[in-house]
């Protein structure tokens, strides 16, 4: 618009119109948002050990405040634990395992009472062979093999996992492993299988027993029986070597004995070839292993198997010296001579009346020990059978032994009987210009895996530290004497703790003359507070006339023991 | 050991963190022997990133409060008393009349020493001054001197990665 060409009347500005509009927001729209949870799932597992479903546990009423978890009966505390085995898959049984107390805590909570605390590494050997179905314990020699099985085997059983265990060991072993489990699970009952067909047919069927003990020969002997319809919750087999080679009718016979567990015991699973292990393994588990796999596989295989330890290994745990006290019965010949022998001798005892001296008894005694070493007759020995189960273990470990004998006739037939551990003599008979060239010989050829002393020439000046193994075939009359044997292979500086096996033969002479020394030495340990026997514990005159309840010319001596 | 001290159980509860997984919560209920009754874990519980936002500083409480009646509601076997070694979890536990424990944990000894009390060869917090007597009276008719509280909690956490092993390779396979 021109503003110059208005009029006045045009000056009248517009009436303005307004026009109003009404703005709203639409109303928010509000959602609600629950706010989650984070879902929660859990799984449950019973174990055998919890009371029937609906049973509370209940508070034990004000009187009973008996200690739960003392260490009361193993002795110390401790925390060795239940580890499952590889080939446990179910996972509510691996944690059962897993879930266990400490083996110790358990072991004290059973009220298991033990004549000696185990070493921790026990409690381990334990714990290994406690949850395994199949395994293998193959600790050297000395290490408590047996002790270790027995005490798994007591867990497994007073806990009611098994019901029915099969021990199979070599014969001269039997004696032993019915002794050690008397020591190590007095309340477990246990039968030997042994004696006419009848008999035995009958034992394998027995019931109510829940461990029995069979030797190797036997097995062979009643193989149709074991085919049938016997089953075991645990079959073990111990010096398990003697199950390598995979054709041998033992093999065979062993592993077709119907069982859930299998263990084996052996010191020495490898013995020529790896393939000693698969032999084995066919027992374990057919078929795991198979011959000419190379050792490094084998070990990656059998890594959760196996427990092996040595000597060496558990050093901090073991006692300089390790006695295992091998109690035999005699063999029947043995026993048939040896009863004849002693009831005459008595009887010519008697006879001589007054004018018996210590020399005629003694005589007697002499005759009765050589034939608890020997049965003059037939040759039969217990203790060479304990003695050769033993140094097989000893030679394939590639260790050397001791064998102490007061007789040279005794090593004589030793080294007969042991040519295949390459015997080597020292005794008063081996002329002095020799004795130097066959120690040297012992500890440089590594075929001669054993060396036999007579006491009188290996007790003093001699130092065999290398020689891991001593053998008390027969017993000297004085430990002290014994003890300068023993210590020809343990001195000071001695590369690893020595295993002293003694020989004895039960219900004999020998078991009477080691109970007044063991008297002798418990009594002098009492009054005197030392280990160490003195001299003077060996038998005195009265002594060896007690051993036969024999009157002397001065009066009634009274019976040994 | 009494017949009325082998029925008793006494029941453990704890739980383990893992960064990836989320939290397992374990319940052991064992026997007065120290042997295994039942035990009852949960799977891994990882909390979402919706919740991590939501919950802010209080998730792992809130996480706590859900685990701990869900493992004590499986029971079967009542115990006389239950023990845990988390303080979460004494929070988080639902009021019951079984009472619960704090284990303490050596070093807690001596700073807990005016709170705690002795229970055995262990030191305890109760969850509330009131359960005090209580507890020490359940503790003494159970008669476990001996028992190392802590010992089992020691067995749960190796049975949670246990069962979170069989979890992941179960999954894996």
């Amino acid at each position: 618009m021109d503003l110059q060409s208005l009029t006045g009347d045009d000056l009248t500005l517009p009436q303005a119109q307004i026009e109003s509009a009404e703005f709203r927001l639409p109303p928010p729209k509000t959602v609600g948002l629950k706010i989650p949870k984070a879902s929660i799932k859990a799984t449950s597992y019973t174990f055998p050990e919890a009371p029937a479903r609906g049973q509370a546990s209940c508070l034990p009423g004000a009187s009973s405040s008996t200690a739960v978890a003392g260490t009361r009966a193993a002795g110390r505390p401790g925390t060795t634990r239940l580890k499952p085995a590889r080939d446990i898959v179910k996972l509510a049984d691996r944690l059962y395992y897993l879930l266990q107390p400490p083996l110790e805590l358990l072991l004290a909570s059973d009220e298991l009472h033990f004549p000696f605390a185990p070493f921790p590494y026990q409690y381990q050997g334990v714990a290994f062979l406690y949850p395994r179905y199949s395994a293998i314990l193959a600790d050297e020699m000395g290490l408590g093999k047996t002790m270790q099985a027995i005490t798994a085997v007591r867990m497994l059983v007073r806990s009611g996992e098994i019901r029915s265990v099969l021990l199979i060991c070599p014969k001269p072993l039997v004696t032993n492993w019915k002794r050690e489990f008397g020591l190590w699970a007095p309340e477990i009952p246990l039968a030997v299988i042994e004696g006419d067909q009848t008999r035995r047919h009958w034992q394998w069927r027995q019931e109510g027993v829940p461990v029995k003990i069979a030797n190797y020969e036997l097995l062979m002997r009643d193989r149709e029986v074991l085919d049938e319809t016997l089953h075991f919750d645990l079959v073990i087999l111990d010096e398990a070597q003697r199950i390598k080679n995979t054709g041998s009718s033992t093999h065979q016979v062993a592993t077709a004995i119907a069982r859930t567990r299998n263990w084996a015991l052996t010191g020495t699973p490898i013995e020529n070839s790896p393939d000693d292990l698969v032999g084995i393994f066919e027992f374990l588990s057919p078929g795991y292993l198979r011959p000419g796999m190379t050792p490094k596989r084998l070990a990656e295989l059998c890594k959760d198997y196996i427990l092996r330890r040595t000597k060496e290994m558990v050093l901090a745990d073991m006692p300089p010296k390790l006695f295992r006290d091998a109690e035999l019965d005699l063999t029947p010949d043995q026993r048939a001579t040896y009863e004849i022998a002693e009831n005459e001798g008595v009887v010519h005892l008697n006879e001589l009346g007054d004018s018996i001296t210590i020399q005629h008894v003694f005589e007697l005694v002499l005759r009765l020990k050589q034939i608890c070493n020997f049965d003059p007759l037939t040759g039969a020995s217990s203790k060479l059978e304990r003695l050769e189960a033993d140094l097989e273990e000893v030679a394939a470990s590639g260790k050397k032994a001791i064998v102490f004998s007061q007789w040279v006739k005794s090593l004589a037939v030793l080294k007969e009987k042991l040519q295949q551990f390459g015997p080597l003599e020292y005794h008063g008979q081996i002329p002095s210009k020799q004795r130097d060239p066959v120690l040297k010989q012992f500890k440089e050829d590594k075929s001669k895996h054993v060396i036999l002393m007579s006491y009188g020439a290996g007790a003093v000046g001699l130092n065999l530290q290398f020689c891991e193994y001593v053998f008390l075939f027969d017993r000297w009359w004085n430990p002290a004497i014994e003890d300068q044997a023993i210590n020809r292979a343990h001195r000071l500086g001695t590369a690893g703790p020595v295993t002293v096996t003694r020989m004895l033969s039960l219900a004999t002479i020998e078991e009477r003359i080691n109970q007044i020394l063991e008297h002798k030495r418990a009594l002098f340990d009492t009054v005197i507070g030392q280990t160490a026997a003195p001299a003077s514990l060996g038998l005195t005159h009265d002594d060896i006339f007690g051993l036969f309840n024999l009157r002397t010319p001065k009066g009634p001596i009274h019976a040994a023991a | 050991m009494s017949a009325a001290a082998k029925s008793a159980a006494i029941g453990f509860l704890t739980a383990v963190e893992h960064h990836d997984f989320g939290i397992c919560g374990g319940y052991l209920i064992l026997n007065a022997a120290g042997r295994p009754l039942e035990f009852h874990c949960t799977a891994p519980v990882l909390a979402s990133r919706a919740l991590e936002i939501l919950y802010g500083p209080t998730l792992r409480e809130s996480l706590y409060e859900q685990i701990a009646p869900a493992l004590l509601g499986k029971a079967k076997v009542a115990p006389v008393l239950v023990c845990t070694d988390l303080p979460l979890m004494v929070a988080a536990a639902p009021a019951s009349d079984v009472p619960l424990v704090l284990v303490l944990a050596g070093g807690a000894e001596q700073r807990d020493e005016e709170q705690s009390f002795a229970l055995g060869k262990n030191r305890a917090a109760a969850s509330g001054g009131a359960m005090h007597p209580d507890v020490e009276d359940r503790w003494r008719h159970l008669g476990a001197d001996q028992f190392d509280l802590l010992e089992p909690f020691v067995r749960i956490r190796e049975a949670l990665e246990e069962a979170q092993r069989a979890a992941t390779s179960k999954s894996a396979a």
